[in-house]
């Protein structure tokens, strides 16, 4: 019925009317004789529907003698003063102010400013070209100009940068010549006047020419330019763009400075498509629509790097629902797919949500009489009823227990190789979960603990202290959900890490050693810490071989501690960041929908946009405000109707994989796909191991689940291996991608063959019981799918046990089927 | 943006559904224009004391004895390779990484140092991903697979490559109840049932398919339609049958895990599997930090040279000894002295390994070392020279890198300092 709607409201679809008119920016103060502004007309229709009329509108100022504007709208002074700038459409107009001081200054040159936003917008520093780890033909530039002060060096004074050393390679050749300027390599190269790689960047026409032709003249200084304020960030107009195809919008780049001042930086940034199959963008930032999908603009000026969403989208929807909300979740998300014409699913049904809810909270599939009661139960609160039941359950303490086992890896190899050591690990974490203890207190102990407590095993990976480096670059992807690993070697390509930062990051785990040797089984005698007994600094920089010192990611001061372990303070920082509760909503979010919000949930970075920048922010501030519980940000995910919708598609949402417009399928993680096999079978698994645990040798206690498993290196299984556990030896990171190995198991496996209808199973107790093939069928279902079936199914169904005749063997083998299929398997 | 490479899966994913595109794994495999196609890696689980085995020393208590290859001596331990040195090349200036076994293993196994940041291919997987299947065979196999623990073995997989290039890890075909558990259906299983199954799941499925057709379901359906011609084609079966192999074979490579897991080897490069770990040696690691001496002379060389030579020698009479090579070698050596406990410890510094088949240059001896064996004196041998050479052998461009999902490039043949290994250029000459 709904799809039959839309459709109808999409065909009625008319000629919409221009409602509103507005100009942006909606002020500007310019500054300076240089200064500009490019102006915008954004029109709003009946529809809801925005565009840019910009090139369409009339274009006036009201003090000519204060600034003038182009018909293409931009503002540039004339005198100091103020002024408004006029658009006009169709009789509807529309106003800005404009401010207008210092009119006759010339900002003073800035190497960092002036030369970056060339090397910039040019493409010279992209990491695909001289930007690049080892640069590109003998020169290297910092990405994006985030290091201006070794560009100049390397400009200036010449020479080959080197990855591993700080040697400097090769002739120290200046590629600026200051007797001849016009013979300076820096213009020789760009203009191909001599050959170069990357082929013609520069005309000798252009303005850039003729600054960088102006600064060498002037004796390549680096310019007195420190003293001003410095770029600290971009904001882009408008911060999401919907379009349809073949449409366009221009973006407006506007630059944030350190003392607070903002300039039109539009015509100053190099702009570049993520996919230009959905969406182009020119060089003075119009992005045209091409085909339907999502994408991301990205922006770099010098020493930034930012991305705007795009959304080129389908018919316009003339009566958009109004979809109802349940919490502050759906309103960025109801926001967006408004904007992106895509209609949600309906809420969906009670069985669908129980199984998703259950799997979600507690890695458990709902029994079928629970499912039967939760459906003919008549309450309106009963979801909410049933989520608070779930949270704080034992399940819900087994199943996150396993998960964070997962992230902070729980594995007797990882741990200091005796299982004694990996199952207090495992212990501390299944307290902290069952406490709820506040997420930040359960970073801060593990990031700064010191004896061999149970907190502190994962700094002790075979026995040995991890390398500084690898524990360092961990605790950041784990807690603030960033991976610095790039920045080891050498400066990040493509994000504001330094090699510098990152060694002095990892000197907060360079002081670590053991004091004493280790006994097996007496842990007691050992003693772990960061004292620094004698002063000695253990961490050398790969490339300056000097040592580091402690430094915090941002530079900020550290007082020396009476305790001698700085990680305190590192974890103090770390978990006070914003960083720290944006990666933690993240990460647990990712759980519920099978992707990030930036996705994967610990890769954040510039080029990786978040497709719900607000939605993070209103997450990560409610999850501080709640003390950083994770109970109370679970039930606010699970509560929203985003998390609530069905699982079935509209006729705008089929495509939508990014967008939370429906609940997407995602598979189930190995273990609880075992437990589900064996809640549906009815017949337990057992789990052999060689390793005592317990007091029991040989075998996990009768009945232990699959997610009670405290070291997967501890337990066989030939199904946990093919669906995916991971050994935990590094950050898993499951694909839940199908296999040839787990087609084989499914076809040959003892998970497939021998528990179908084995003594005291689901199947043989319901025969023994005398049920009928459709009430067999039917408590299959609830158990595996949470669903009843339909009457095509029952019909099927019944029609392939008649056509086999041999009535055990086919509901053998239907059970077979169900716990084989796809829609088992999977969460959705 | 990570959703636009996802929708161009789902894309390719909708075409396969309409038959018009299978996954890789069922590709053709690729015109492989190199005459080798296989590796046998027989795995020294533990690292052999080189000067007691390779590069003999007079710091070792073994005498060094001639081979068929004048000017090339190796320890009294290994008289049958003495005799057949002609169709070997030995490494004696393997310089590595990783002071102990799980990281010394990663490290021979994969090219890279551990990282917890991420998990590295290992070069069996490497290499499958390159060649592709033959045969319907299991392409990559490791046997036997280990008993306790599972971190070494985590090694060999495939990590971001996919599981359709990790092992197939199989039991030990040493031990008399030796069976390969999902290549053949259980006897409790008739073909009648196993039609009914497929009707069944096409019944139970359409609902939710209907919905809901991804990438992920149509690769599961072409696994399934894969396994099946698996499970019914003999010749895989077969492959893993070593009743098939006659007793006096089975004697020559010895009736023991490690005698059979070399013979299995060779039956699954035989009937098509690219690369196969011979892992027999589990159990009686050649990890001797006590005992060095006895053991190498009683528990460890024996086999080695029995097995190793049968191997060698039983490609060749099958005509098999030019299209696979083989790798005997361990994750490291052992130290120049012998500790309190009449051992030796572990030496990754300087250390030797053996070469034979895929047509390369053999009856020599690459590389020196100084008079303990202790330091390497004469060219350097990396994993990653290692490894490119392999590379050559088989046709892969050895200079390619691989991109993690991140985005971080990874050298297929990582050699150190963060360079590209060469393949050696004494073993094609």
């Amino acid at each position: 019925m709904r799809v039959l709607v839309l459709l109808a409201a999409i065909a009625a679809y008319g000629a919409p009317k221009l409602v509103k008119l507005q100009t942006v920016p909606a002020s500007a103060a310019l500054h300076g004789a240089k200064s500009g502004q490019q102006f915008l007309a954004i029109a709003t229709y009946s529809d809801g529907t925005e565009a840019d009329v910009t090139a369409a509108a009339n274009w006036s100022v009201s003090n000519a003698a204060v600034a003038r504007v182009t018909p293409g709208a931009r503002v540039s002074p004339v005198a100091d003063g103020g002024t408004t700038v006029e658009a006009a459409v169709d009789g509807v107009k529309a106003r800005s102010v404009v401010k207008i001081s210092g009119s006759a200054e010339v900002r003073p040159f800035q190497f960092a400013r002036d030369i970056g936003t060339i090397l910039t917008k040019r493409g010279c520093n992209s990491s695909a070209c001289h930007g690049g780890v080892k640069g590109r033909g003998g020169l290297k530039l910092s990405a994006n100009a985030l290091f201006p002060k070794d560009d100049y060096e390397w400009i200036t004074r010449g020479g080959t940068y080197q990855v591993l050393s700080a040697e400097i390679q090769g002739e120290r050749t200046p590629r600026v010549d200051v007797k001849e300027p016009e013979r300076s390599l820096l213009l020789r190269k760009p203009l191909m006047a001599v050959a170069h790689g990357g082929g013609k960047r520069l005309e000798t026409d252009s303005e850039d020419y003729r600054t960088i032709l102006e600064w060498v003249r002037g004796g390549a200084a680096y310019g007195s330019g420190e003293r001003l304020a410095s770029l600290t960030g971009l904001e882009i107009y408008p911060p999401l763009a919907a379009m349809p195809v073949a449409g366009a919008r221009r973006l407006l780049v506007t630059a944030r400075f350190s003392d607070g001042h903002m300039e039109d930086f539009t015509n100053q940034v190099l702009f570049s498509s993520n996919n230009g199959d959905v969406a182009t963008v020119s060089a003075d930032g119009v992005v045209n629509g091409k085909a339907l999908g999502e994408t991301a603009i990205l922006i770099r000026a010098a020493g930034q790097v930012t991305s705007v969403g795009v959304g080129v989208i389908g018919p316009v929807i003339a009566q958009y629902p109004v979809i109802p909300r349940a919490n502050f979740v759906d309103d960025s998300i109801l926001a967006k797919l408004r904007k992106f014409q895509i209609v949600p699913s309906e809420l969906s049904g009670d069985g669908e949500f129980l199984r998703r809810v259950c799997l979600d909270l507690t890695g458990t599939l709902p029994p079928p009489e629970r499912v039967r009661e939760f459906v003919a139960l008549r309450d309106p609160k009963k979801r909410e009823k049933v989520i608070d039941a779930l949270i704080g359950s034992p399940e819900y303490v087994d199943y996150w227990t396993f998960r964070f086992s997962d992230i902070f890896r729980v594995a007797i190899f990882a741990n200091g190789l005796t299982p004694k050591f990996s199952q207090k690990y495992w212990e501390w974490i299944r307290e902290n979960v069952a406490s709820n203890r506040p997420y930040d207190e359960v970073a801060r102990e593990r990031l700064s603990a010191q004896g061999y407590g149970a907190a502190s095993r994962h700094f002790i990976p075979y026995n040995q202290i991890g390398p500084a480096a690898d524990v360092m670059a961990e605790e950041v992807r784990v807690f603030m959900g960033r991976r610095l690993d790039c920045a080891q070697c050498h400066n990040h390509p493509y994000e504001n890490w330094s090699q510098d930062q990152f060694w002095g990051m990892a000197a907060f785990f360079g002081r670590l050693f053991k004091a004493g040797p280790v006994v097996f089984d007496h842990p007691t005698n050992m003693d772990f810490s960061s004292k620094d007994v004698d002063g000695k600094v253990e961490l050398l920089h790969p490339r300056t071989k000097a040592p580091v010192a402690p430094v915090l990611l941002d530079y900020s001061p550290l007082e020396p501690r009476a305790d001698g372990n700085p990680r305190k303070d590192l974890a103090r920082w770390m978990t006070s960041h914003p960083y720290f509760a944006e990666a933690a909503v993240n990460r647990i979010w990712g759980y519920f929908f099978g992707r990030g919000i930036v996705d994967p949930v610990d890769d954040f970075r510039s080029t990786n946009p978040a497709t719900h920048p607000e939605l993070l922010t209103a997450l990560a501030a409610d999850f501080q405000k709640s003390g950083y519980n994770l109970r109370h940000l679970m039930k606010t995910i699970v509560m929203s109707r985003t998390y609530q919708l069905a699982h079935t598609p509209n006729a705008t949402n089929a495509s939508d994989v990014t967008n939370y417009s429906r609940s997407l399928s995602r598979a189930i993680e190995a273990e609880v796909l075992l437990d589900a096999v064996v809640a549906v079978t009815g017949v337990p698994e057992t789990f052999a191991t060689s390793v005592l645990e317990g007091g029991a040798v040989g075998q996990a206690p009768a009945h232990t689940r699959a997610i009670n498993l405290k070291d997967p290196d501890m337990y066989f299984s030939r199904f946990l291996e093919l669906y995916g556990r991971p050994n935990r030896g590094a950050i898993p990171e499951r694909s839940g991608k199908p296999n040839l190995s787990q087609a084989l198991h499914m076809l040959a496996g003892a998970t497939y063959v021998d528990r179908l209808s084995a003594p005291g199973s689901r199947l043989r107790t319901l025969l023994e019981r005398g049920a009928a093939n459709a009430s067999i069928f039917e408590e299959f279902y609830l158990a595996a799918l949470g669903r009843s079936l339909d009457k095509d199914e029952l019909a099927e169904l019944t029609g392939l046990v008649a056509q086999r005749g041999d009535r055990e063997a086919a509901l053998r083998e239907f059970v077979w089927a169900l716990i084989s299929s796809r829609e088992f398997a999977e969460n959705h | 943006m990570t959703h636009d490479t996802r929708r161009d899966f789902l894309r390719a994913g909708s075409l396969g559904f309409l038959g018009m595109g299978l996954p890789r794994y069922l590709a053709a495999a690729p015109a492989a224009s190199a005459k080798v196609k296989s590796v046998i890696l027989f795995w020294l689980e533990g690292g052999p004391s080189h000067i007691d085995t390779w590069d003999p020393k007079s710091n070792s208590n073994f005498k060094p004895i001639s081979t068929n290859v004048p000017g090339i001596q190796i320890s009294e331990l290994l008289p049958k390779m003495a005799k057949k040195m002609d169709k070997f090349a030995l490494i004696r200036s393997m310089h590595t990484r990783g002071n102990d076994h799980p990281q010394a293993t990663h490290y021979v196994i994969t090219g890279h140092e551990i990282n917890p940041a991420m998990q590295f291919p290992s070069i069996g997987s490497m290499l499958t991903k390159e060649l592709g299947p033959r045969n319907a065979v299991p392409p990559h196999v490791l046997v036997p697979k280990w008993e306790r623990g599972r971190q070494y073995e985590d090694y060999f997989r495939a990590a971001f490559l996919g599981g359709d290039y990790d092992p197939m890890c199989i039991p030990d075909p040493g031990k008399p109840d030796f069976q390969v558990t999902d290549l053949s259906l259980p006897k409790t299983v008739s073909q009648a049932a196993v039609d009914s199954r497929s009707a069944f799941l096409k019944a139970v499925d359409r609902r939710y398919r209907a919905l809901n057709e991804t990438a992920e379901h149509t690769d599961m359906d072409a696994f399934s339609a894969q396994a099946m011609k698996m499970i019914l084609t003999p010749a895989v079966r077969d492959a893993f049958d070593l009743s098939k192999e006659p007793d006096k074979l089975k004697e020559r490579y010895g009736k023991d895990s490690i005698g059979q897991s070399c013979l299995l080897a060779r039956r699954l490069v035989e009937a098509g599997s690219v690369f196969v770990t011979a892992a027999g040696y589990h159990g009686t690691s050649w990890d001797t930090h006590s005992d060095n001496d006895k053991s190498h002379r009683d528990r460890l060389c024996p086999p080695l040279d029995r097995t190793l030579v049968t191997l060698v020698e039983d490609l060749e009479e099958r005509g098999l000894l030019d299209s696979t090579l083989v790798i005997a070698m361990g994750e490291f050596g052992r130290t120049p002295h012998i500790n309190p406990a009449l051992g030796r410890d572990h030496w990754p510094n300087c250390w030797s390994l053996a070469l034979a088949g895929g047509g390369i240059k053999t009856g020599q001896a690459i590389g020196t070392s100084d008079e303990r064996g202790a330091n390497v004196t004469n060219r350097v041998v990396s994993m990653g020279d290692l490894y490119a050479s392999v590379y050559k052998l088989m046709g892969v461009d050895w200079t390619k890198e691989i991109m993690s999902p991140i985005g971080r490039p990874i050298k297929i043949a990582n050699s150190l300092e963060d360079k590209t290994g060469e393949p050696l250029a004494e073993l094609f000459g």
